[in-house]
């Protein structure tokens, strides 16, 4: 539970900001920080167990079944980072409280920050890999949040796009290359697949697996080539530079590649790709550091080249690289992350961060001026600071690897690295001042104090490095490679190594390069240079363009087209499925067919196509429909389903004066204006989707079901479980009572949009006089069908509750009930008009639905006091003497909310279409 | 009789999807009509066809009430279907003048 | 014999609805196919009947009764539409 809790403590924090801001900044800094300090005093409770070799792990089951749950581990690689995230955290938030204006969304940025935190803390405590997955996609989102967070300046969103998209593509392929890792593996738990080394590599799976992986971290740290957006993602406040691509996010990557270095590492293809990846980043990126004059720029591609130097050394998949690999994470993190407040701090004081416009400030500012020099002297590898010790270790592991390309590319990007680090530190500090527009001064201590911490820790960590760091190294090593690291880092191992002349021979050629410096950088600003951002934009809009053209071609909002197109890939994959697997024979015998129902299929064909060849005469179609309508509920009838018979004779009624009375408005005939060539092709794909279909139909029905129905258990249960003769109204009242709940439901609200929408008509302008038919013959409300009318609606009601009565025995039904005193009722409205009918009204048909809705759910919870689930049905037998037996089921209750949800929401629909047809005034 | 309700739905289908590719409201709605009784005839024949067996319990044989139930709830809620649409006929109508529904569609524009 | 009256009666019927559908082909105006739907009702009504004598079977008589008492309202509906376009006033 500890680590389950520990992950959880700063999305509990990001909670925290919108409560506490009204109290000010620093309470919302305490209070986010307490809950940052608190987890990693968690974590450090731990610590002693992890020394002594032990995993601490959590499980929660989240999703069993999808082998997605929720657990943790920590060991010492997921310690390592977890005091990174959680150490350096803590003083990111006090320097962001200082460095951030007052006029600034303080309290969102607390969020964001805190959220990342967490989905960082998320990555490298999962032990779930498909956790992992999630935590990485949410450092995605929360990162994305952070670089933009100056969302007004264009080159903060464009950069936060950059970076998301790139990091967001490569975490798709990872998503992929995870999934597939974990079905080799046999599972998604890292303690399984970590066990698994020799299952995986032999997999033809391991290279796609490979790949996919190795994209997710490259794009995630800023592997050449996709290390462009790095640079890009500088337009995020400084902070959030310093936490996230220092010490956190692009680590993510490294991680990942740690992580699982234990099955992936060793084999050739990981050698060369990961290798080459790092080297090439080192040096490249090295190499533009040294020409870039904005200081977060430099720090920037230093950081990109780091990375690819951590990256080369996992890459070499020996122990002592992947221990060298760990310890430069450690060192790395902070010279960079003081080097980036420090930055940020130049900019404070002097409004600039252009290198050219700088120099001199060793005088005007002497504390940043100390803390700059030992960082940088740090990053650039001189000792006795931590950046030596692990610089060496690195020209060590590559000193001993072949070919010989790689040590000479090695002791090239150190002699580099040497030079932008002397550059960044001579521009910035010394020389001559330039004239300030404000005399710059050191900052206060909020904000000098964080990277003077982390400046303490390079110093230390370079003079004594077992004492500091031997420990967390040997741990992280240890959990990284899978076996006991001993580590043994020291300043000092004699004349011998040869990373020892490969450092001073970097340190004499970064000399010359600054000599040189005139001369190169002209070339380098005459070369021609690609320029990542158009060629991200280009591919971008590419993308954009391609799938806007996709989009509009497949769904241009054209209701036909995007019709059209559905059925032509119904059909292609009915095809496909039909012609790819073979067809059953037919085992089912015909049944037996007569003379009428040939006549009446005979007519309702006829009616059918009559309808689509005469659609322009709209009442006309409109009766042909009818008699569709009217076949097919014989049919029913016929075809052994009266409660069908019952339901779709009355819903037939009802549909068509609903027609009727839209038709008033509409124009009455459709105008003959399509092309010939519409029509063909229209037909025809009627005409092969119809056959299709009916092809379809015809196979079903003559062959048996592949498995025995589960109908068979409803008509069993229908008479001694649900208390009714009736199988079709059981099931509905009973059975599956959960989905007529949630139908009627959904009745009622498709009567309130109507309602909605007709209220909203009613109270606009329209753009047409509604073209009603032309006769006014006779009267409006005939004495004769209004006398006629009033007599039948008794008799439909008394025809209704009959049917709602026996419904749960023989056929009938809330339904069917509902619908025939809807009509009963509908009677009324056209004999009577609806004001007559309105003023008679007692009860509104919202409060029908409502009532209906609210009976069916007491039901439904009343099976709750009888400690069943909801809308368990119970019954008994009743006897009144003159009538027979009878059964009394609480799902007769059920029905009844059924039809008054029923009734009053096929009201509610036509009164609002008849108060719409009533003349308006002023219209 | 196996044919002549395949028939029949194939029929049901071609016509309701004919109309629904119309480019007026009205055949548009009544395309859905057609096609919704093609639907719930096919849902109802994947019980199989059985003459006089209707599902209510006395002694058999029955045929298949699930699929029935299902038709039945289906046959309330395309009327809930068709209620929305006609509204929304209507409201379109009303408000913008015709009852063409692709306006952007060049092939159903009319030449004035 | 009642079987053999049975079939007899149900060949009319069915003999009946092609008429109508003969008649809808020819009539001249709107109200005489209404008419014509109308009377297709009532053989609907005479078939589901007599289909349930045949099968011994008064399951499906209901859905005749309905049909009786409800399947005029679509013929009013059809025939105040086309007196007075509105339906309801």
């Amino acid at each position: 539970m500890s680590l389950a809790l520990i992950a959880a403590l700063p999305f509990l924090g990001a909670l925290t900001p919108a409560l506490t801001q009204r109290f000010g900044r620093g309470i919302a800094t305490a209070t986010v920080a307490l809950f940052s300090a608190a987890a990693l005093l968690l974590i450090l409770q731990h610590v002693p167990a992890i020394m002594a070799g032990q995993t601490i792990t959590t499980q929660i089951n989240w999703l069993p079944t999808l082998g997605l749950n929720a657990n943790f581990r920590l060991d010492g690689l997921a310690l390592l980072f977890a005091l990174l995230i959680l150490g350096i955290g803590l003083l990111i938030q006090i320097y962001a409280r200082f460095y951030l204006d007052t006029s600034e969304p303080y309290a969102r940025f607390l969020t964001y920050l805190m959220l990342f935190q967490g989905a960082m803390l998320g990555i490298v405590l999962s032990d779930n890999i498909l956790l992992l997955l999630v935590f990485w996609e949410m450092t995605s989102l929360s990162s994305f949040l952070l670089i933009g967070f100056w969302s007004h300046l264009p080159k903060a969103r464009q950069g936060a796009r950059m970076a998301l998209a790139t990091t967001g593509a490569g975490g798709l392929a990872m998503i992929a290359g995870l999934l597939m890792l974990g079905h080799v593996a046999g599972g998604y738990d890292l303690s399984t697949i970590l066990g698994e080394r020799a299952a995986i590599q032999a997999s033809p799976l391991y290279v796609p697996a490979l790949l996919l992986i190795l994209l997710g971290a490259f794009t995630k740290s800023a592997q050449f080539p996709f290390h462009y957006w790095l640079p890009h993602a500088m337009a995020a406040p400084t902070p959030v530079s310093a936490y996230l691509h220092s010490a956190t996010m692009v680590k993510a990557g490294l991680f990942l590649l740690a992580r699982l270095w234990p099955v992936l590492a060793g084999t050739p293809e990981w050698f060369w790709i990961v290798t080459s990846a790092g080297l090439i980043t080192m040096s490249f990126a090295a190499g533009v550091a040294l020409f870039k004059d904005d200081l977060k720029a430099i720090l920037a591609y230093s950081t990109v080249s780091h990375l690819g130097l951590i990256t080369f050394l996992l890459g070499l998949g020996t122990k002592a690289a992947a221990t060298a690999a760990v310890f430069h994470i450690l060192c790395h993190a902070t010279f960079k992350a003081a080097l980036f407040m420090l930055a940020g701090i130049v900019d404070h004081a002097t409004h600039t961060r252009d290198i050219r416009a700088l120099g001199g400030l060793r005088r005007a500012m002497p504390i940043s001026f100390a803390l700059a020099s030992i960082a940088t002297l740090s990053m650039a590898g001189i000792p006795p600071l931590n950046g030596f010790l692990s610089k060496e270790m690195m020209l060590e592991e590559a000193a001993h690897t072949a070919p010989w390309v790689i040590p000479v590319l090695a002791t090239f990007a150190a002699l580099l690295s040497v030079a932008y680090a002397l550059r960044f530190l001579v521009y910035t500090f010394l020389g001559q001042a330039p004239a300030y527009a404000h005399a710059p001064h050191d900052p206060g201590a909020g904000l000098w104090l964080p990277p003077a911490i982390l400046a303490a820790l390079v110093v230390a960590i370079g003079l004594a490095p077992m004492a500091m760091a031997g420990w967390l190294v040997d741990a992280a090593a240890s959990a990284t490679t899978g076996e006991a690291v001993h580590a043994h880092i020291a300043l000092w191992h004699g004349l011998q190594p040869p990373a020892l002349w490969m450092s001073l021979a970097a340190v004499g050629g970064a000399l010359v390069v600054l000599g040189l410096y005139p001369a190169l950088r002209a070339a380098w600003d005459g070369a021609h240079k690609p320029d990542a951002k158009a060629m991200f934009d280009a591919g971008m809009g590419w993308l954009t363009k391609t799938a806007t053209a996709l989009t509009q071609g497949l769904h241009n909002g054209s209701l036909s087209r995007g019709f059209a197109v559905g059925l032509c890939s119904f059909l292609a994959l009915g095809l496909y499925a039909y012609l790819s697997a073979p067809t059953l024979p037919g085992t089912r015998a015909l049944t037996q067919i007569s003379f009428a129902p040939v006549v009446a299929f005979g007519l309702l064909m006829t009616a059918a196509l009559a309808a689509t060849a005469l659609h322009r005469k709209r009442l006309l179609a409109l009766l042909l429909t009818g008699i569709v309508g009217l076949i097919l509920s014989a049919s029913f009838a016929y075809l052994s389903a009266p409660d069908l018979a019952l339901t779709q004779i009355t819903v037939e009624v009802v549909t068509i004066a609903l027609m009727l009375l839209a038709l008033n408005f509409l124009p009455k005939t459709t105008p003959r204006k399509t092309a010939g060539f519409r029509k063909l092709r229209d037909g025809g794909l009627a005409v092969a989707v119809g056959t299709g279909v009916a092809a379809l139909a015809y196979t079903l029905m003559t062959r048996e079901a592949m498995f025995p129905p589960i109908s068979a258990f409803h008509l069993a249960q229908s008479l001694p479980g649900a208390g009714g003769h009736n199988a079709v109204n059981t099931i509905i009242v009973d059975f599956r009572g959960y989905d007529t709940y949630g139908e009627i439901i959904v009745l009622g609200i498709a009567a309130l949009l109507i309602f909605a929408l007709t209220e909203s008509l009613l109270g606009t302008r329209w753009a047409v006089q509604p073209d009603h038919a032309a006769g006014d013959e006779g009267d409006a409300h005939p004495v004769m069908l209004q006398t006629a009318t009033r007599l039948i609606l008794p008799m439909a009601m008394l025809v209704g509750v009959y049917l709602f009565l026996r419904g749960h025995n023989e056929p009938g039904g809330g339904f069917v009930a509902g619908l025939v005193f809807a009509i009963g009722l509908v009677l009324q409205y056209i004999a009577s008009g609806q004001d007559w009918a309105a003023a008679r009204r007692r009860i509104p048909y919202h409060a029908m639905i409502g009532a209906g809705v609210l009976v069916a759910s007491a039901t439904g919870i009343g099976s709750f006091l009888a400690g069943r689930p909801f809308l368990t049905s119970n019954f008994t037998h009743g006897h009144l003497p003159p009538l027979k037996d009878f059964e009394l089921a609480t799902a007769a209750l059920f029905d009844l909310g059924v039809f008054l949800c029923v009734l009053g929401a096929v009201m509610l629909a036509l009164d609002a279409l008849a108060r719409l047809a009533k003349p308006q005034e002023g219209r | 009789m196996e044919v002549l309700i395949a028939i029949a739905i194939g029929t049901l289908t071609a016509c309701g999807i004919y109309l629904m590719l119309r480019a007026r409201t009205f055949p548009v709605i009544l395309g859905l009509s057609l096609l919704s009784y093609a639907v719930n005839l096919f849902i109802f024949i994947s019980g199989r066809i059985r003459l006089d067996a209707a599902p209510i319990i006395a002694d058999g044989p029955y045929t298949d009430p699930l699929p029935q139930a299902l038709v039945l709830t289906a046959i309330v809620i395309s009327f809930g279907m068709t209620a929305v649409l006609v509204i929304m006929a209507l409201g379109a109508y009303l408000t913008a003048g015709h009852d063409r529904i692709d306006t952007e569609d060049q092939h159903a524009e009319d030449q004035p | 014999m009642l079987t053999y009256a049975l079939t007899f009666a149900i060949a009319c019927f069915a003999l009946a609805l092609i008429l109508n559908l003969w008649r809808l082909a020819t009539a001249p105006t709107m109200p005489d196919r209404i008419l014509t739907v109308d009377t297709m009702v009532i053989n609907i009504i005479a078939l589901i009947v007599l289909y349930g004598a045949k099968a011994q079977s008064a399951v499906s008589f209901d859905a005749a009764l309905l049909l009786a008492m409800t399947g005029f309202v679509s013929t009013v509906a059809f025939c105040k539409f086309l007196l007075r376009g509105g339906i309801i006033e």
